[in-house]
Parts: C-alpha cells; sequence; structure tokens
C-alpha cells in the first residue's frame, strides 16, 4: 500500500487518532501517553508502530527516552490524495454538465 | 498550499458550469450515474451498475451488479437547488467526516462549492453525531487510485 491508504487505515482507529491528537500539543514517550489513554503500554507501542509505518509520527531518542511526535508527510499524503479524489470528481461533473448545456444548445 | 503543521484542514473545491442551478443540482445527484468516474472513484469499481441519492432515505449508496449495496452517505441536510450535506458513513465505529455542496447562481451558469471537512474531529469515535466512516471515500477508494 501506499502511504496514503496507510495512514488512511491507520486513522480509521479511534485509540490511534486520540494519541495522534496528543501528541499534536507536543512530543511524548510511550509511557506518558499510556498513562493518559484507557489502552496498556504494549497496546500504545504497537498503535505507534501502525503510526509509524503509515507515515504519521516519528520517533527520536531523547538520551535514554524514545520520543514520539506527529510527522507532517503522512498527513500531507493524505491531503494531496483527497484533493486529488475531489479534483477528478468535480472534472468529470464539468465535462458532464457542458456537455448537457451543449446539447440543449443544439 | 496553507496546511497546518499537524492536522488535515477542510478540502475544498470549486467549479462553475454552464447550467442553471437547478439544472446543476439535478445533474449532481439525480443524474450522478452520467458522470461520475465509479470506475476508479467507488468501492466496487467496475461492478458498480448504479450510485443512488436517496433523500427519502437520507443515504447516497452503490449497487453492484450482483445487488450488493455499498453505503456512502447519510444525507444530513437537502435543500435542493442549493445544497445537500452528506455524512460518510461506512463503519460506524469510526470518524465520520462531511462533505457539502453548494449551489449558487453565477448569472445564468452555477458555481458549485464542495467542501470536505471534520477528519481530524477529535474524540470523535465516541460521538453519536459523527458515526460515519472517514476512511470510506479516504480509504477504499485508494485501491483504485
Amino acid at each position: 500500500m501506499t502511504t496514503y491508504a496507510l495512514a488512511l487505515d491507520a486513522l480509521g482507529d479511534g485509540t490511534r487518532r486520540d494519541i495522534l491528537e496528543r501528541l499534536r500539543r507536543g512530543p511524548r514517550a510511550v509511557g506518558e501517553l499510556a498513562a493518559e489513554l484507557p489502552v496498556s503500554r504494549p497496546a500504545v507501542s504497537q498503535h505507534l508502530r501502525v503510526l509509524k509505518e503509515a507515515g504519521l509520527v516519528t520517533e527520536r531518542r531523547n538520551g535514554t527516552r524514545r520520543l514520539y511526535r506527529v510527522d507532517t508527510d503522512g498527513l500531507a499524503e493524505v491531503r494531496d490524495y483527497l484533493e486529488s479524489f475531489w479534483t477528478d470528481v468535480l472534472a468529470a461533473f464539468e465535462a458532464a454538465a457542458t456537455a448537457e448545456a451543449e446539447q440543449e444548445d443544439e | 498550499m496553507t496546511m497546518q503543521a499537524t492536522e488535515i484542514e477542510a478540502i475544498r473545491k470549486s467549479v462553475t458550469v454552464p447550467l442553471p442551478v437547478e439544472k446543476a443540482f439535478r445533474l449532481f445527484t439525480d443524474g450522478v450515474n452520467s458522470w461520475w468516474p465509479v470506475a476508479t472513484h467507488s468501492i466496487g469499481h467496475e461492478d458498480v451498475e448504479d450510485v443512488t441519492f436517496d433523500p427519502d432515505g437520507k443515504r447516497v449508496y452503490e449497487r453492484l451488479a450482483d445487488g450488493t449495496e455499498h453505503e456512502w452517505a447519510d444525507i444530513s441536510a437537502w435543500e435542493p437547488p442549493n445544497r445537500f450535506l452528506l455524512t460518510w458513513r461506512v463503519n460506524p465505529e469510526k470518524i465520520g467526516t462531511e462533505v457539502e455542496v453548494r449551489f449558487s447562481a453565477d448569472g445564468e451558469e452555477t458555481r458549485v462549492d464542495l467542501e470536505h471537512r471534520g477528519w481530524d474531529k477529535r474524540g470523535a469515535s465516541d460521538r453519536a453525531d459523527y458515526d460515519g466512516g472517514w476512511d470510506f471515500v479516504l480509504g477504499k477508494f485508494v485501491g483504485a487510485a
């Protein structure tokens, strides 16, 4: 799958959206996230792995701690995908509307 | 592009078409099968028989040749010929996003404004009013793109 497809899949889960939302406020460690959420630490780690593979978070070592933060590349891909999706749809609509108008002129 | 660093902004698209508002609205909705690119922009792709905007049933769905139906959206507002508002819904546990389409007269033509918004609603998973499935159009359409 492409990155945006992975990102869209990843965002389909409420806990992962919750994690991402928390990371938007600043980098956090797994333990900090686990303390804030009603899920276990291993579960948080698993969600972070999915988010990372989807290009939505990155991790960085800070001394002995591993901090996660939002990766904007994944979100940009999702948005680009949406942009092109609706551009295609409206272009198809415009073509059909133009054809209908021309037909009426004849 | 003015995208915020950490969120997906609403997508806004506009197009002006050479039809009066009533006809533009009708073509977009009743006439959807004559133009929507289902081969690439649907769930069933080439198996899609037709797409239906059903304001009475308050839903938009595609139907496959074998009769299977896939929900595209709930119709949250239906104000022909000026506006409709959809909530994408496939998996009730997932976040819903809104698609609003407005039709306004621009001389003898019609300006169509489309806005797709709301996929970053926080805590939406436990809110009844956002029970749609935004990965529907955003995820399942991805396959053929």
